[in-house]
């Protein structure tokens, strides 16, 4: 098979045969990386314990692994959190807003929600993410 | 005391090439990005370009330079930012030279099973727009994985990574038309002049 007649004409091609090869693969390369990342929600972060900060003080931990409703004395009065099947919502809040309650269910690893009024926030704990980020640069 | 040393024509075309990569990076990063991450990557045009004409050796010290000096005049030398930069020229330098060596394997066991024989490796070579695909993914995927690695370790970045290498697609074919259309004006010009002056070779 002779694709090309000539040395110049070989240099000339705006497209070979290899970059029509790596073209397509790159092609197959992104939408692989759609499937696994975009439609595959096995891929979030399994959360294993839930962290409840109160104020400035030290985050408490509690395992997802059994189901408790825990009461925290919060600024202005009680919060209730709930832990069930390895999820974590607020179910009652002392403020105003309730912006807490209505946030739902936190489900992965990373997930937060905070009681401003009151001064509580939890938030979800994985194996990977000990920190958000570290900023930097310019 | 007045210091003196040699220089070789080689050391003359990178300080050249460098000098065009670094003003080509500085210019490119004075423009605003839509979205974090994004860049043309237009100073890679020549990094490939060097590879292309003058082999790994030569990109590797343009690229190198490129990422010292248009850093230091940028003032975010070993910063995150600098850090990034380094690891994608590394990571898409590395895997040029991977895919060349990969295409020469391909192109020896084609001569071994064909008949006639393949008398050039430039037939099964990739182009420039091949090579400039396989440079801007992992440069992409490079930056990408020491940014999550080391600054932002949260699986939450990954949903980013489809898009950035969309983007990386796209950029890199547009990149590698530019170098493409660079070194075939280029090696148009060669032949010319040795049309002109065949007792010159």
């Amino acid at each position: 098979m002779v694709l090309y007649k000539s040395r110049l004409e070989v240099e000339m091609a705006i497209f070979k045969p290899a970059d029509v090869f790596i073209l397509l693969s790159a092609c197959f390369l992104t939408a692989w990386l759609y499937a696994v990342f975009w439609f595959d929600n096995a891929q979030q972060g399994e959360a294993d314990s839930l962290l409840i900060q109160l104020a400035d003080n030290e985050p408490v931990e509690y395992t997802l692994s059994k189901d408790k409703i825990i009461t925290i004395q919060g600024h202005i009065g009680p919060s209730l959190i709930e832990i069930k099947q390895g999820k974590a919502r607020f179910i009652h809040s002392s403020c105003r807003n309730q912006f807490c309650v209505f946030h739902g269910w936190l489900t992965v690893a990373g997930d937060t929600t905070a009681c401003l009024p009151n001064r509580v926030s939890i938030s979800l704990k994985g194996t990977l993410n000990d920190y958000d980020a570290i900023a930097g640069g310019q | 005391m007045k210091l003196h040393f040699t220089t070789t024509h080689e050391d003359h075309r990178v300080a050249l090439l460098a000098a065009l990569a670094i003003t080509i990076h500085i210019i490119e990063s004075a423009f605003p990005s839509p979205l974090p991450g994004i860049k043309p990557g237009l100073a890679n045009v020549v990094t490939l370009f060097t590879f292309m004409m003058y082999g790994w050796k030569t990109a590797l010290q343009v690229s190198l330079l490129r990422v010292i000096i248009s850093s230091l005049l940028l003032g975010t030398f070993l910063s995150p930012t600098f850090l990034l930069s380094l690891s994608g020229a590394l990571f898409s330098l590395s895997s040029l030279i991977l895919t060349q060596q990969l295409f020469y394997l391909f192109h020896l066991t084609l001569r071994l099973f064909s008949r006639h024989g393949l008398s050039d490796n430039n037939y099964s070579q990739p182009g420039a727009i091949g090579y400039a695909i396989i440079a801007s993914i992992s440069h992409m995927s490079g930056q990408f994985l020491m940014a999550w690695y080391f600054f932002i370790p949260h699986p939450g970045l990954f949903k980013l990574l489809p898009i950035l290498i969309t983007f990386a697609v796209i950029l890199g074919i547009v990149s590698g038309i530019i170098t493409q259309l660079t070194i075939s004006q280029l090696k148009r010009k060669q032949i010319q002049k040795s049309q002109l002056q065949p007792d010159n070779q």
